[in-house]
């Protein structure tokens, strides 16, 4: 037959499908490893999977404590996995849908109950070789329900204002005294700030781009974003004068336009408003001062919240773990890897290594050992969770299944009601119907 | 499904007598064949079984027969998200095919150093859905943004485009349109495989530009125009990451970037409610289906097959 | 903006004739360059981002760099437990296979349904559409659970076997929309040749639709490369994590994120897709209008 091109093209083309099968196997045996699970070997060897999100200088860091666990113990190898946050959230739910779930979980408040009411968990109570007779009180409350315990707190939180004294002083206001004051003084200081500022920036980001503000609004009027037994605690007219008190900012023009707040509630932390010095104040977990400081490039300043009665005992601030250390109800090896839970939360090793990137440590001898080692900006957070202790109400009690979804809807009513496209009672009403709705 | 009634074209000049090739066609089938069963179709399967059920991805599924479809008719937020997806694809669609056909026009034949502009215009698809394409778009279409600044110029108060409900989707439409690479590298593809003798004898009868637009260019491409309408339809109405990326996940501000898929995956992931998402999603191949099926069914008139 | 271009191009030639000709390739190219412009801010933006100290980079508006630093590429690229040419290679890998593997195995089921007759032709190109209409994320957990059992969690065969097994429908029907334009009299010459099936499918259809070949190598090696998802859930050993997964863990959205970093390395891993399609483009005009068959 007459070749309508070179005939050289056919034994290209099976070359190339040999080349490409032969990389196909290549591929699979070069890394066919073990895919964790079953990894428990003759010489009595346990490789754990430990799973955390975060940035580069969170996994740096957690690297450096495996490093240094897995020296002590030989027999013992710790395969870390770590990764950004949404995608770690789905990587997580298929893997446990799998039966694959890694042995050693870091994890959020917001899902915490997802997976333990549905058995993922492990009861850490039941852990052989996990201590907590160090930690603070109350530090244990919000990994604990039904009677057991599913994770174990790894960085205590309070929900904040920050301040940037820099503004304050080119405003030429004072900085509140934070332990009196009122949510009256804190819409008139707010305001005051964004006129004279003068365009320059506003007073305070708007309490509502995430629920914590609610919560602690609700607790100041005796209610509380949840119960313990699992509901909706907050009622339709605290939520309506939450955001009648939100109206008022923006009327005052105490908080930047609707457009700007909506534009900020989903930017990363160091591109908001505050990292960017707009802000005078901001609401903010106490342990991001040191992310945002250095985002901001200024010392910034951790304030109490306002309270109805102007007491700071009466604000209705709460430690909330900033993350958790759970271990998988599945996992093979649940003794060691309660072994190694017990090293990151109890041990001073870790505890110099760690610092207080997720947190203040809750265990009291290990934030006293580590204290002196802080950042600046990590001493001035750890600073404010100590001398809050003790002025804090109940423990908060951790959302029900279904409740991590309240921090998109509370976001979607905010915008809502800012943009005024909604008064605050409907808001309120279908903020509650929501999450009602998502409830299970 | 009736739409496969269209794909008569596809063996509509059966030389007569021609015996069919069964054993040869399943042969060269036969990877995708495998794939299909091996791969495929189970998940598939899976998710069709796991739309009739209460599944939480932890525990195992349970069958509640139609509720999760039932549950979808007085779903307000799905019925939201129908319209944002639909604006999205009805309008974002031919633009994009428009933007990327006229360019490849342009860049196909007479402009020299065409192969670098064909390069520069194909630069921001490679962004794709990086993490970067977030900030890109802050940056442009903040309130502080590009945009902005340059309206300032000539005296107009811009806005917070991402942030504002009413032209947010908007932004999105600008980010599909501006990553129109891949439709207009298919596109110069196939302006390559039109033999350029047609173009020859057309100049010969006194074409003009326009003319040789019309009468050649168009109507041989129409197999590649179908293709993409065809692809970029199914691509829109599944559209995700951009949508995902910009928003921070969350479909805001207030729903209005709410495609379809994404709250589906907010209920899939979000609220560990798979058996529902699974029944949105058999609703979105519906949909999807319906109007490819369309697209066959009308392709009968306007595409021209050398064939 | 082209559309008149077009049409003032034809509209002058008629009237002013020759002066306009010389003209002409300047308008073009001045349209063309600030179209591309506009285009391109947002890239040059990010570039001159990864230049910047971190904490600069949302503080300053423009694109003027004060200081000019190299020192984010230097640092993005151990900031990870590995240095980032291991991500750049595995993902390297999983490309090289990808793209291979959808280039057999897609150009072969083309074929067949662009020119084969056979028994349920219909159905089966029905069901192949029908797979690409499923979101990805209902389908991912079963997937999963499927590759899992087969032992193949943290390899790369959950990325690059299904690419062999013509899982990506788009090409097949990429390639299906390219082949029926290859007139079918090439076919019939060389089966008169004595070529059969598998002849005129290596020696008429596969040179003829180079085009489509170059499209399916471009789009997969760019997909692949960016896929952020499937790769994601598959790869758990940070030693097997891609470009993708590797450059979002520089992000921590609540925390202190390492922008200069992401930036950086964001530029670096554009390079090999950016070199991938100039390379690929080349392959793109070499159709049947330059090999100057028919």
């Amino acid at each position: 037959m007459r070749p309508l091109i070179p005939p050289t093209a056919g034994r290209r083309l099976r070359a190339l499908a040999a080349v490409a099968i032969a990389t196909t196997l290549l591929a699979a045996s070069a890394c066919g490893g073990d895919s964790g699970g079953d990894s428990g070997s003759a010489n009595g060897e346990v490789t754990l999977r430990f799973t955390w999100w975060g940035g580069d200088t969170r996994t740096k860091l957690t690297q450096q404590a495996i490093d240094a666990y897995q020296k002590d113990h030989p027999n013992v190898k710790i395969k870390g996995e770590f990764g950004e946050w949404s995608g770690y959230w789905d990587k997580l739910a298929t893997t446990v849908a799998a039966n694959d779930a890694p042995d050693i979980i870091q994890m959020d408040e917001k899902y915490l109950r997802e997976y333990a009411d549905r058995g993922a968990l492990l009861d850490l109570k039941k852990a052989e070789g996990l201590d907590t007779g160090k930690f603070e009180n109350d530090t244990l409350s919000a990994g604990e329900f039904d009677g057991g315990l599913y994770g174990l707190n790894a960085g205590i939180n309070s929900f904040a204002i920050v301040a940037n004294p820099a503004v304050f002083k080119a405003a030429g206001v004072a900085l509140p005294d934070d332990t009196t004051w009122t949510w009256d003084d804190y819409n008139r200081i707010a305001a005051e700030l964004s006129t004279k500022l003068n365009g320059k920036g506003w007073g305070t980001g708007a309490p509502g781009t995430n629920e914590a503000a609610l919560n602690l609004w609700a607790r100041q009027h005796g209610e509380s974003l949840w119960t313990p037994d699992g509901k909706l605690g907050v009622s339709p007219g605290q939520v309506t004068a939450f955001y009648q008190n939100l109206l008022k900012l923006r009327d005052a023009k105490a908080i930047p336009s609707a457009e700007f707040v909506s534009q900020d509630m989903n930017a990363a932390l160091d591109q908001g408003a505050m990292a960017t010095g707009k802000l005078a104040m901001s609401w903010m977990w106490s342990n991001q001062l040191n992310a945002m400081s250095k985002a901001a490039g200024q010392e910034l300043k951790l304030l109490r919240v306002p309270s109805v009665e102007g007491k700071a005992s009466a604000n209705g601030s709460y430690y909330k773990g900033s993350m958790f250390w759970s271990i998988s109800s599945r996992s093979k090896h649940q003794k060691e890897a309660a072994e190694f839970v017990n090293y990151l939360a109890n041990s001073t090793a870790a505890g110099s290594i760690l610092l207080a990137e997720r947190g203040v440590p809750p265990n009291t001898e290990i934030r006293a050992a580590v204290t002196p080692k802080l950042a600046p900006a990590d001493a001035a957070s750890a600073k404010f969770i100590q001398d809050i202790g003790k002025e804090l109400g109940n423990p908060s009690p951790a959302p029900p299944v279904g409740g991590g979804q309240v921090e998109k809807i509370i976001q979607r009513y905010t915008t809502e009601v800012l943009f005024g496209r909604q008064t605050p009672d409907k808001a309120a009403q279908g903020f509650i119907d929501e999450v009602n709705g998502e409830l299970k | 499904m009736s739409a496969l009634g269209e794909l008569s074209a596809l063996g509509r000049k059966k030389p007569a007598g021609q015996k069919k090739d069964n054993l040869a066609a399943y042969l060269f089938l036969s990877p995708w064949l495998l794939g299909l069963f091996a791969i495929t179709i189970g998940p598939m399967i899976a998710s069709l079984y796991l739309a009739f059920t209460d599944y939480n991805l932890i525990q195992a599924p349970e069958w509640i027969g139609f509720e999760n479809f039932t549950r979808m008719l007085s779903d307000e937020r799905l019925h939201n998200s129908l319209r944002v997806t639909f604006t999205y694809v009805f309008v974002s669609v031919p633009l994009q095919l428009a933007v990327a056909l006229l360019l490849a026009v342009v860049l196909d034949r007479g402009v020299r150093g065409m192969a670098f502009y064909r390069s520069i215009f194909y630069l921001p698809s490679l962004l794709g859905s990086s993490v970067a394409i977030a900030i890109l778009w802050r940056q442009v279409f903040g309130t502080e943004g590009l945009l902005n600044q340059v309206l300032a110029l000539v005296g107009i108060d811009g806005k917070g485009w991402i942030s504002d409900p009413s032209t947010a989707l908007g932004t999105l439409v600008v980010l599909n349109v501006w990553t129109f690479g891949s439709p207009m590298v298919i596109f110069l593809a196939g302006l390559r495989q039109i033999p350029t003798m047609y173009y020859e004898a057309a100049s010969v009868d006194g074409a003009g530009v326009l003319g040789r637009f019309f009468r050649i260019t168009l109507p041989l491409l129409t197999p590649i125009i179908f293709f993409n309408l065809v692809l970029q339809i199914i691509h829109a109405f599944q559209s995700f990451t951009q949508a995902f990326v910009v928003s921070g996940g969350t479909g805001g501000p207030s729903d209005s970037t709410m495609f379809f898929t994404l709250y589906l995956y907010d209920r899939g992931f979000g609220n560990f409610d798979m058996g529902y998402a699974s029944a949105m999603a058999w609703f979105l191949l519906v949909i999807i289906g319906a109007f490819t099926a369309a697209n066959f069914f009308a392709s009968k008139y306007w595409v021209f097959y050398d064939d | 903006m082209t559309t008149e271009t077009i049409r003032s191009t034809v509209a002058a030639r008629r009237s002013v004739g020759v002066s306009w000709a010389r003209v002409r390739p300047l308008v073009i190219h001045v349209a063309l360059a600030a179209s591309a412009l506009v285009m391109l801010y947002p890239l040059i933006w990010m570039v001159v981002s990864s230049l910047r100290p971190g904490n600069e980079i949302f503080r300053e508006p423009g694109l003027l760099v004060k200081d000019l630093r190299i020192e984010n590429y230097r640092l993005g690229w151990n900031a990870l437990t590995e240095p980032f040419t291991r991500y750049l290679l595995n993902s390297a890998a999983v490309v090289l296979g990808a793209v291979l593997g959808n280039l057999v195995s897609c150009s072969m089921a083309a074929y067949a349904f662009a020119r084969l007759e056979f028994v349920g032709k219909k159905f089966w190109f029905a069901i192949m559409l029908l797979s690409i209409m499923l979101p990805i994320h209902v389908v991912i957990v079963p997937q999963y659970i499927l590759f899992s059992q087969a032992g193949w969690i943290n390899t790369f065969l959950p990325l690059i076997i299904p690419k062999f097994l013509a899982t990506d429908a788009f090409f097949v029907f990429l390639m299906v929309q390219f082949i029926r334009g290859i007139p079918r009299e090439l076919d019939e010459a060389a089966r008169i040749d004595g070529c059969g099936r598998a002849g005129i499918f290596l020696r008429v259809i596969l040179p003829l639709m180079v085009p489509a070949l170059a499209t399916t190598t471009i789009f997969t090696f760019i997909w692949t490369w960016n896929d952020f998802f499937s790769q994601l859930i598959y790869l758990t050993d940070p030693k097997m994590y891609t470009v993708p997964v590797a450059l979002r863990s520089f992000v921590d959205a609540t925390a202190e994120s390492s922008w200069g970093s992401m930036f950086a390395m964001s530029v670096v891993s554009l390079v090999p897709i950016f070199l991938a399609f100039l390379l690929g483009q080349r392959f793109l005009i070499k159709g049947i209008a330059t090999t100057g068959i028919k």
